[in-house]
């Protein structure tokens, strides 16, 4: 059975659970004030912390950021904004359309400076030279556990939370990433240590659980979807710092909110937000990606083919 | 089919001697006569934490002596470490055309083992390929995150509901607690992994019974029972200690080995 077939039946399904337990989704406005409001009490897990587990998907057809006046609809580079309308067969599953994902600044539009455009403009253009020019997706290493793994895509927004003792563990269905949050007040790593997704302490404050990554390398991009227009393949700096926040408002909402900061790469700090819905119907599976990645060893030997014909 | 338990080796404790684990003499499969371990709020046994095995489980599953790295560059720091061997009986039961296919995989290590090409390393070999690995446990569900590839198993710990609609890497899993026992089943495997680098591998038929029995705070004693009709001619069984990391800030970090292949792999294709 395709995952595309797996997807269909499953949103089918999805679809009548979100007519039915979710017929007033609440947008999270850009000040967040419907998440820091909520009243609602959580259950609590075995080591009473509030309890955030099951499935959750994110499929939305908001735009990542604020279009521009000229911007055609769709993915990819230009000035698409996302998300990609390759994969229609999710959209039962989506939540209301907002402005922006990008809810600061107020503009909706990532503050990013030139260089790093240029980067990834550059890196676009070398994809069949070196893999190194491509996304961590593209190359099967990572979706990105944070933020970017979080970014919902064309296809493939999953993410089973399992919370146990001192820990908060997120299992992404982008090529099956295993994210640990230690929440036992542990400190974080050797700076000696950096890493693709980075290194993940989180705190309970509340109903919100807030989470501070940090060790990250300096190889990986902000975004590698397609969805998130131009800021895939932006590049990130070492100096990447990243705070999440959680908010459970409801028994079927999950709000989550990202600042990113990285001074060398944008002007100000960025803060992306959106709701993350509770569909414990949805099936995820295994996303062996690496296993099968065709794409790129078609992709460099395309470009080596191009050589030999401009010869 | 159950299989006659036995006493372990001693080897594998001694082994861990020298890493300052605080060791008991492991019985097979059960709790020692009036273990009771540290429990979770719901009563049942708390494996939460980061484990490993240590033993040479991943060179060969049979019993075999050392031998020199089939990589000339490497010397003694890539070479086979010996081991007694984790298959009780000692012998895997192949079918004599699977011996062949098994003896012929061994020969061609170094290009047919998935290990070498970082993909996901399957069930059990997860278990016992070196790298920490972390439970996870909550009322209803085990997540199980390896540190090799970031390889994961999410077992619901209810009976099985339906067979899954596609084959995997990692294998469809489900859980169950049989006193302080988790067992945990797998099927739906695809053909593509192996047990280990000498070879021994296994078909789509593959059936994995864990069972995770905890005999110390710091020990579980493993077992996996393997029923593969294609390839083998009865089930056969592992059996190893699995042993905490008690450091206080043990983590599992980032070994994703798909950045450590793209040469390997694709350095041919790139630009020159």
């Amino acid at each position: 059975m395709s995952i595309r077939a797996v997807s269909l039946v499953s949103a089918t399904v999805a679809a009548l659970a979100l007519l039915t337990a979710y017929p007033a989704a609440q947008a999270p406005t850009a000040s967040s004030g419907a998440a820091a409001a909520s009243n609602w009490v959580p259950a609590k897990t075995l080591d009473g912390q509030p309890d955030i587990q099951g499935m959750w998907i994110n499929y939305d057809p908001t735009p990542f950021e604020v279009p521009l006046p000229t911007a055609a609809r769709g993915g990819g580079g230009g000035g698409g904004v996302g998300p990609s309308t390759d994969f229609d067969d999710t959209a039962p599953r989506r939540v209301p359309r907002r402005r922006s994902m990008v809810v600061d600044p107020p503009s909706g539009r990532v503050p990013v400076l030139p260089w790093a455009e240029a980067k990834r403009a550059d890196d676009l253009a070398k994809i069949q030279d070196h893999w190194v020019h491509q996304t961590p997706w593209d190359r099967c290493i990572t979706r990105g556990g944070s933020p970017g793994g979080m970014f919902p895509g064309a296809y493939g927004n999953g993410y089973r939370i399992v919370q146990s003792r001192g820990t908060v563990a997120i299992l992404y269905e982008m090529i099956h990433e295993l994210r640990i949050i230690h929440v036992d007040g542990r400190p974080p790593i050797s700076p000696k240590i950096r890493q693709w997704n980075g290194d993940s302490r989180g705190r309970w404050e509340g109903n919100t659980l807030v989470v501070n990554v940090g060790n990250y390398h300096d190889r990986g991009t902000i975004a590698s979807n397609a969805a998130s227009g131009r800021i895939r393949g932006i590049p990130h700096t070492a100096d990447l710092q990243v705070v999440e926040r959680f908010t459970i408002v409801d028994k079927d909402t999950l709000n989550y909110r990202v600042t990113i900061t990285d001074p060398k790469v944008y002007s100000s700090p960025w803060t992306v937000e959106m709701p993350l819905i509770r569909d414990d119907s949805y099936q995820m599976f295994e996303y062996a990606c690496h296993e099968g990645n065709r794409a790129m060893p078609n992709t460099l030997s395309a470009g080596r083919a191009l050589e030999k014909q401009q010869k | 089919m159950r299989i006659p338990k036995q006493l372990v080796g001693a080897g594998c404790a001694l082994a861990a001697v020298g890493l300052g684990i605080v060791l008991v003499q492991p019985t097979a499969g059960q709790a020692p006569a009036g273990y009771k371990g540290p429990r979770l709020a719901n009563g049942k046994p708390d494996l939460n934490g980061v484990w490993q095995t240590i033993n040479a489980a991943n060179w060969d599953l049979e019993p075999h002596p050392g031998a020199p790295s089939p990589v000339l560059a490497f010397g003694a720091a890539g070479a086979v470490q010996p081991g007694l061997g984790v298959v009780v009986g000692n012998e895997i039961p192949y079918l004599p055309a699977a011996r062949a296919k098994k003896e012929e995989n061994a020969r061609n290590w170094l290009t047919a083992d998935p290990e070498v090409k970082c993909y996901l390393p399957g069930v059990p070999r997860a278990t016992y390929i070196g790298h920490p690995f972390q439970i996870l446990q909550s009322n209803d569900f085990v997540l199980i995150g390896y540190q090799y590839a970031s390889a994961s198993r999410s077992i619901p710990l209810r009976p099985r509901t339906e067979e899954a609609p596609v084959n995997t890497w990692m294998g469809d899993s489900v859980g169950r607690w049989d006193g302080d026992t988790l067992v945990v089943d797998s099927e739906s495997f695809n053909d593509e992994t192996w047990f280990d680098r000498a070879g021994n591998y296994h078909s789509d038929a593959l059936r994995v019974t864990e069972r995770y029995t905890p005999v110390d705070s710091n020990i579980i004693q493993y077992e996996a029972t393997i029923e593969d009709p294609k390839v083998f001619s009865r089930p056969w069984m592992i059996r190893m200690p699995i042993y905490r990391r008690v450091e206080p800030n043990i983590q599992l970090l980032e070994f994703k080995c798909v950045e450590y292949v793209e040469e390997l792999m694709y350095g041919h294709l790139k630009k020159r």
